[in-house]
């Protein structure tokens, strides 16, 4: 059973009259099997919170715990080590490396963990996502509910134990957009992931587990 | 390096571009060190055939032998295992009209430069007006038993033995003895060359001693030669570091949200930076490989007056050279990878 856990987080940025609170003293706690949504407009925090809960930013205060240790405190390259094994990213834009073949995509992450390609994984990963046929396909030959589809197998490829997500559908028409939520939702509840999913989108509250809402820095639960 | 090999062979016009900019300056330098190279050799072929380790010359020829005069005593105080030296610039004439500006340079038979001298046709006899001259002679149509006729002079030098790598201030070198320069120098010797270096204390009052590789610089228009090839080669290394920083910045720029996710992925800064160098490196390798097979083809067919010597120690340090200057023309672009935030790339 995984978790991740933010302990009283606060993070700001600049000093003095320049400064600038991102999130204030933030409690959250997301447990494999969920999907986790969190809302709120552009500039609330969100994506501050999404890299904080990634290791890409380290909060101003408090502790973010992932199977109760602290990754804060770790140096950069276990950061960037704990994001390549335990961590997978889905970002609206730029997800996939655009000179390699979607096959390629899924190599490229064997090699980085110097690990052989597991063909079936691979394979199965993609016919559960409805990709074989785009084996072959570079980024730029897809569409943009395919690249994202595509962009959350190679995040799931590694096995990880939490999917975060910036704003997976903002590209994507109303129909796509709740075909990559659903698919997010039946990973974690299939999976036994946690996936975390920040948007502005609110047509998405409904198929998520727990829905947290950050406005002006501070996060609150949303009720169903 | 899947990703940089992957990366290249995807954007073949981008990498091509590079690669063809690397081989033309590579090329350019292939062929000015080449040219460099040849035109040293036509200066001082024939003192590094002599093999020795100094030379000692009148204190007031400014290291030239031409200008340097030793009296009869100063040349007598000297140590005598030197090899005694005569030179005399002139144009010799064949009986069928052939001619040729050339260095006569006489000395004994006995000495160690004559001993040292390697013979490609002929035999290794200058006794009776006979001279053991530059292959040069030959390959301008000069042969084995022809008479040299000396300018001005009612001298005639029978060839008897071609000697390779003989020429002297870029004009080929006749070797005759003493007595056969007698008639044109009436017995000056302009220096005395020895195979080890002189104890100061054995240089008399009124000579210097020059190492060989002063002397050579000292040849007339050789180190400034030498100096403006330098010059042109150690700007064109500059021009390759610069090509190869531009042209890898704009890339690495245009690709820095790439890069950024791919960090935000868990991809390390030093697989990114090796990455960068991996493909500077090969397209150096590539450019010079192209350029020094086109230099050679170029030295093959260029004309036999054209002084261009590529040889593999050439090689071996321009194309070192060049692929040194594309890696450190890949620092700026690793500079900006190892800067990417991917916080700022993601959006924060």
């Amino acid at each position: 059973m995984s978790n991740l856990i933010f302990d009283s987080v606060t993070k700001i940025f600049g000093e003095g009259s320049s400064k600038y609170v991102a999130l204030e003293n933030i409690n959250f706690e997301a447990e494999s099997g969920q999907l986790i949504l969190v809302v709120g407009p552009s500039g609330s925090g969100k994506t501050t919170f999404l890299t904080i809960a990634g290791g890409l930013q380290t909060p101003t205060n408090g502790d973010v715990k992932i199977n109760d240790s602290t990754i804060n405190s770790l140096s950069k390259k276990k950061q960037t080590k704990l994001r390549l094994e335990k961590i997978g990213f889905v970002l609206q834009s730029y997800n996939l490396v655009p000179f390699l073949t979607v096959e390629e995509q899924f190599k490229f992450v064997d090699k980085l963990k110097n690990q052989n390609l597991t063909e079936q994984k691979m394979h199965e990963l993609l016919s559960d996502l409805g990709l074989l046929e785009l084996l072959k396909k570079y980024p730029n030959q897809l569409s943009g509910g395919q690249k994202q589809r595509v962009a959350i197998a190679r995040a799931l490829y590694t096995d990880p134990d939490y999917i975060l997500a910036d704003e997976p559908t903002a590209a994507l028409d109303t129909d796509r957009s709740m075909k990559v939520i659903e698919l997010l939702r039946d990973l974690a509840h299939k999976r036994n992931k946690i996936i975390i999913v920040v948007t502005h989108d609110l047509r998405l509250k409904d198929m998520a587990d727990k829905v947290y809402q950050i406005i002006d820095g501070k996060m609150t639960i949303l009720e169903k | 390096m899947f990703l940089a090999i992957k990366e290249m062979l995807h954007e073949k016009l981008r990498y091509s571009l590079i690669v063809v900019l690397i081989f033309l300056v590579s090329y350019l330098l292939i062929i000015l060190t080449g040219l460099a190279t040849g035109l040293a050799n036509l200066n001082k072929a024939a003192i590094n055939e002599w093999d020795a380790s100094s030379i000692v010359l009148n204190s007031d020829s400014e290291g030239r032998l031409q200008q340097s005069f030793l009296s009869q005593d100063e040349v007598a105080s000297l140590p005598n295992n030197g090899t005694r030296i005569s030179q005399y610039s002139t144009l010799v004439k064949s009986e069928n009209g052939l001619k040729e500006n050339a260095q006569l340079v006489a000395l004994d038979s006995k000495s160690f430069i004559f001993k040292k001298l390697k013979i490609t046709s002929g035999s290794k006899n200058i006794r009776n007006n006979a001279g053991v001259v530059s292959d040069k002679f030959k390959s301008d149509g000069f042969k084995i038993g022809d008479y040299l006729l000396v300018a001005n002079s009612s001298l005639r030098i029978k060839i008897t033995g071609f000697t390779p790598r003989a020429t002297l201030s870029a004009l080929p070198v006749v070797y005759i003895s003493p007595d056969t320069i007698q008639s044109l120098n009436k017995g000056v010797t302009n220096a005395v060359v020895f195979k080890n270096t002189l104890n100061n204390s054995k240089i008399p009052k009124g000579t210097n001693q020059l190492s060989i590789g002063s002397f050579i610089n000292k040849l007339p228009g050789y180190s400034a030669q030498q100096l403006t090839f330098n010059f042109m080669i150690g700007f064109l290394y500059i021009i390759i570091l610069i090509v190869i920083s531009i042209f890898l910045y704009i890339l690495t720029v245009q690709k820095l949200p790439n890069l950024g996710v791919l960090k935000a992925q868990g991809v390390s800064t030093q697989y990114l930076v090796l990455s960068t160098l991996f493909q500077s490196f090969i397209m150096s390798v590539i450019g010079v490989i192209i350029a020094i097979i086109l230099g050679e083809i170029t030295a093959i067919t260029l004309p036999s007056e054209v002084p261009i010597v590529i040889d593999k120690s050439n090689i071996i340090v321009t194309g070192i050279g060049i692929i040194i200057m594309s890696l450190l023309g890949a620092l700026i672009p690793i500079r900006q990878i190892a800067k990417v935030d991917p916080y700022k790339i993601i959006g924060g």
